[in-house]
């Protein structure tokens, strides 16, 4: 999917997939943490409006 | 199965150029099963579509569709109607669907969207391997149900050759070599003799080299009206 993206040219680093089981409360929010902040640096998504 | 893989998007993007209105044609039968151009491939490639196009500037209008056999008229006649309103249309088809197509609506121009890579079958799940050239004159019934035309790099018919080493084919340790595949299927059953013979060449007037092949079928023809 982040081939994908990269080739539509909406930028691959978009989304991410992470294996976490349930007991990993901690790492799941970190991993968030994470993605928010990337995708801030990204900016909006070009195409929220429109799709 | 006809084995295919889809194109990518860039060059599919290029072939439709200014077009602003697009149908995709998905298949169900063979690309359906290796997941190529079913109609959930259709679903993905008109989204993508949609969105290279919105950020490109140049919104495109994309449909969707998936037919049960591209390759087959009366598959595809239902589609005549709804084609005119198009700019183009994109196959997700292997080759002769795309051909199909054309030729069936030649007014209007059906793109392929899919490489027709080969036929063949899922070794495992997410990989295909070629099985068959379709040589039109099988000899699988002396090699032992392994086809050295299709899985012998050089399609050796008295192998194996030199470049056989520890079971592999010179050309690639992914690659097994088929002779030694069939070898230790005949020792398997018992039947190492029938492998002594020597073939001699094969007559490849029934492949590719004796020009684009056709069957016809009396018993199954219908007759013409008058007849």
């Amino acid at each position: 999917m982040a081939d994908l993206l990269d080739e539509i040219g909406l930028g691959g680093e978009r989304v991410a997939m992470v294996n976490l089981s349930s007991a990993m409360g901690p790492q799941f929010a970190e991993v968030v943490a994470e993605m928010m902040e990337k995708v801030q640096e990204l900016g909006a998504n070009p195409l929220a409006n429109e799709c | 199965m006809i084995v295919a893989e889809q194109k990518p998007l860039a060059e599919i993007r290029q072939l439709l150029g200014d077009a602003q209105k697009v149908l995709i044609v998905g298949c169900g039968t063979c690309v359906t099963v290796c997941f190529a151009g079913g109609e959930k491939e259709v679903s993905v490639l008109a989204s993508a579509l949609r969105m290279m196009s919105k950020l490109d500037g140049q919104p495109m209008e994309v449909d969707e569709c998936t037919v049960q056999r591209q390759c087959e008229w009366e598959y595809i006649d239902p589609l005549r109607d709804q084609l005119e309103e198009y700019d183009a249309i994109v196959s997700l088809a292997c080759g002769i669907g795309v051909q199909a197509m054309n030729e069936r609506f030649p007014a209007e121009i059906t793109l392929p969207g899919l490489n027709t890579t080969f036929l063949g079958l899922p070794e495992e799940q997410g990989v295909w391997e070629e099985r068959c050239q379709a040589c039109g004159n099988c000899i699988l019934g002396i090699t032992a149900g392994i086809c050295p035309i299709a899985r012998c790099s050089k399609q050796l018919l008295n192998g194996p050759c030199g470049g056989s080493q520890n079971g592999e084919c010179e050309i690639d340790p992914d690659v097994p070599c088929a002779w030694q595949l069939i070898w230790e299927r005949v020792v398997e059953l018992g039947r190492l003799d029938e492998l002594i013979e020597i073939q001699p060449p094969k007559d490849w007037s029934t492949s590719r080299d004796g020009g684009p092949r056709k069957i016809v079928r009396e018993d199954l023809r219908l007759a013409e009206e008058g007849k």
